[in-house]
């Protein structure tokens, strides 16, 4: 059951699914919060691959555990049991240092809201990681980054002098500026209006199409998940249903069928 | 309905609410105590001599009460803007958050207060006795309750606490709730108005007492010095700010020199929010130039006399100026704790973009002590323009006595205590579980 969606990818893609095809891997990951009476399993045994250079949208009603997925995915959270591999290597088993320079070198993540650290004007948080990494990001590329994602001229803003959607911008900028194996996206147009969430799903979009990023994100809103190329549903901590290149049409009439 | 808000407001700010009751209970145990002792040696004839320095030390410690009470209250109410900004958004007054507000002051207020009152006691003996130890007072100050201290101590328990808390929530809730919802919080005006013109007169005044103190009656050349420290740390930390920010920004270059990713995060904070930074910066500062005062005042009027002070006797001055001290001290901790617990958000963001846990942890120690060194910088500063008058009142020529070991140890206190309030109150952001609440 676990490796359901695994397999089913790879028998419709032709190709044998081998560790290093895989950006990001999970093994067999179960979650589970609180104790005893109260425990809730947020994720139970779930095994995914993500492909490197694809764009994957994970739905499933709040407390599916969509967003537990892309926690431990992205090495934010850690599984009870299971292997989550980032390009072959398993980072359950690392320890919080080690998980910082993963956290800065090879995951992206984009979060809702609050993105950016404040005190830093835009350009300082797109090269944050870098300068963590005591590195000097070439300025040319930084400044072709912010442009692409519309930012030209607001380098030296603050967070506060930029709309939710520039914000949200500046930290897809971020996460690309490092070319990390995958970048994660938990509801990044759930604070956004439509034509703002557009454009940040275009961003994205990109991202896949011309970098060959990969690209993971939870969603619960039909019309962002069409934009992936494979849309996994969740329900109650299990993988329950792939869908590949869907219509926002046949992801409607598919979360309608479980309500 | 208001009590239930002041309750659970209370909870949501244990932090803040312990350091409001800190401040408040020690400043009515340090006013209380310290009125104790000179009434008592006032009653005394044969403890005329002293008296003048006791009276001193408890104008000190009443003033530093005062500044870290209004200080402490003034930075609790402000860090809760958000929570100010998200009812107003659903309909609460400003008058009811003003309300609000002057409930939660005036329970910890009057809880604090009674606490300190009872404290207050046996504080006075143990000065009096320390008075006693350090030759001061060989025969003795018999300390005995009257009402006197515990009223003055009261009033400023009591009024001090409920004024800043309504002054600064007049404040906070003149700011529109969006505004506030949308942490436009970097966008305040570095210098109000009002801030300006006060700092500016009270740096003013400090200047003028400078310039008179060689000038005065011998007897009152010391207590006009003490006023002009006084006054010239109101003004600098009204100005605070912008000295701030230009020293922060010129450090901060320096430290991000040396480590480019924490450094960076430090200079950025400092560069950005002056104004937090210089609610910790603050107490540092009073603590050393108040200390530095009046601890070198004495030293250099004992050269001037051609006093060498020897064994117990040593130690009467840092007594006399000792508990003031540990207060502010106290509010250098509480303070920066104050200042940082408001950033675990974004430290757990820093978290989620790859900054390591030492890097984190090196990050919080540079800002606390850059922030420490303006504090020292400023109080230096103050201290030997009182100093150089003092000197010069003494002795004719502008110049006066110090002991570095005194000032190494007073700025190394500030440092330590800054540093442990940091890290503690970052500690569960900087280490705990990364998804906090979610």
């Amino acid at each position: 059951m676990g490796d359901v969606p695994d397999g089913r990818q790879a028998a419709r893609s032709g190709t044998l699914s081998i560790m290093n095809d895989h950006a990001v891997l999970l093994e067999e990951v179960t979650r589970t919060y609180g104790k005893g009476a109260t425990e809730v399993a947020a994720l139970r045994q779930v095994s995914v691959g993500f492909a490197r250079g694809s764009f994957t949208a994970v739905m499933g009603p709040s407390g599916s555990g969509k967003s537990s997925l892309l926690q431990c995915a992205a090495g934010l959270d850690r599984p009870d049991s299971g292997a989550v591999r980032v390009a072959g290597e398993d980072i359950t088993r690392l320890g919080e240092k080690q998980l910082a320079v993963l956290r800065r070198d090879r995951v992206g993540v984009v979060f809702q809201a609050f993105n950016l650290v404040p005190s830093l004007t835009a350009w300082q948080n797109v090269v944050l990681p870098s300068r963590l990494a005591r590195r000097r990001p070439d300025p040319a590329r930084v400044r072709e980054l912010l442009r692409r994602v519309g930012l030209e001229g607001r380098e030296g803003h603050r967070p506060a002098q930029l709309s939710g959607g520039q914000q949200q911008r500046v930290a897809i900028a971020r996460a690309l500026l490092g070319r990390p194996e995958v970048l994660f996206a938990d509801e990044p147009t759930g604070a956004l209006d439509r034509a703002t969430g557009h454009e940040v799903l275009r961003l994205l979009r990109e991202a896949v199409g011309e970098f060959g990023q990969t690209v993971v994100m939870v969603t619960h809103d039909p019309e962002a998940a069409a934009r992936a190329d494979r849309v996994l549903f969740l329900t109650d901590g299990r993988i329950v249903d792939v869908l590949e290149r869907p219509s926002a049409e046949q992801i409607g009439t598919r979360l309608g069928g479980r309500r | 309905m208001t009590l239930v808000l002041a309750v659970s407001n209370v909870r949501a700010n244990r932090m803040g609410v312990a350091a409001s009751f800190a401040a408040v209970l020690l400043a009515v145990t340090l006013v209380a105590g310290g009125g104790l002792v000179v009434a008592a040696a006032g009653a005394r004839d044969e403890l005329n001599d002293v008296m003048g320095l006791l009276v001193l030390s408890a104008v000190v410690s009443g003033f530093v009460s005062v500044f870290v009470v209004a200080g402490t209250l003034s930075l609790h109410v402000l860090r809760q803007r958000r929570t100010w900004g998200l009812l107003r958004s659903v309909g609460m007054t400003p008058r009811q958050v003003r309300r609000l507000v002057t409930v939660e002051a005036l329970v910890v207020a009057v809880l604090a207060s009674a606490a300190g009152c009872v404290l207050a006691v046996p504080y006075a003996v143990l000065m009096a006795g320390f008075v006693r130890l350090t030759g001061l007072a060989p025969a003795g100050v018999p300390v005995r309750v009257t009402p006197g201290p515990f009223i003055v101590a009261l009033v400023v328990g009591l009024v001090v606490t409920l004024l800043a808390a309504r002054v600064a929530a007049r404040k906070a809730v003149r700011v529109g709730p969006l505004e506030v919802l949308r942490d436009s919080a970097a966008q305040r005006r570095l210098l109000p108005w009002p801030r300006a013109v006060a700092g500016v007169v009270a740096l003013g005044g400090g200047g003028a007492l400078v310039f008179l103190v060689p000038r005065v009656e011998p007897v009152a050349a010391v207590p006009t010095g003490l006023g002009a420290t006084m006054a010239l740390c109101v003004g600098a930390s009204a100005l605070g700010p912008v000295v701030l920010r230009g020293i922060g920004w010129l450090l901060g270059a320096v430290v991000a020199g040396l480590d480019p990713g924490a450094g960076m995060l430090a200079r950025a904070s400092l560069v950005a929010q002056p104004r937090r930074a210089m609610s910790a910066a603050s107490p540092v500062m009073l603590t050393v130039a108040l200390a530095c005062t009046f601890l070198f005042a004495v030293t250099t009027s004992d050269v001037a006399a051609g006093v060498t002070r020897t064994g117990a006797s040593v130690w009467a001055a840092p007594t006399l100026v000792g508990s003031a001290v540990i207060y502010t001290v106290i509010s250098v901790l509480n303070a920066t704790a104050m200042t940082m617990t408001e950033r675990a958000e974004e430290l757990r963001l820093l978290r989620t973009v790859g900054t390591a846990p030492r890097q984190l942890t090196r990050a919080v120690v540079w800002e606390t002590l850059i922030v420490t060194a303006v504090g020292v910088l400023v109080g230096t500063g103050i201290a030997a323009a009182c100093l150089t008058a003092l000197g010069q009142a003494a002795t004719g020529r502008p110049w006066f006595a110090y002991s570095l070991p005194q000032y190494a140890g007073l700025v190394l206190v500030c440092a330590v205590s800054g540093l442990a309030g940091g890290l503690a109150a970052t500690r569960r952001a900087r280490r705990g579980p990364l998804l906090h609440g979610r």
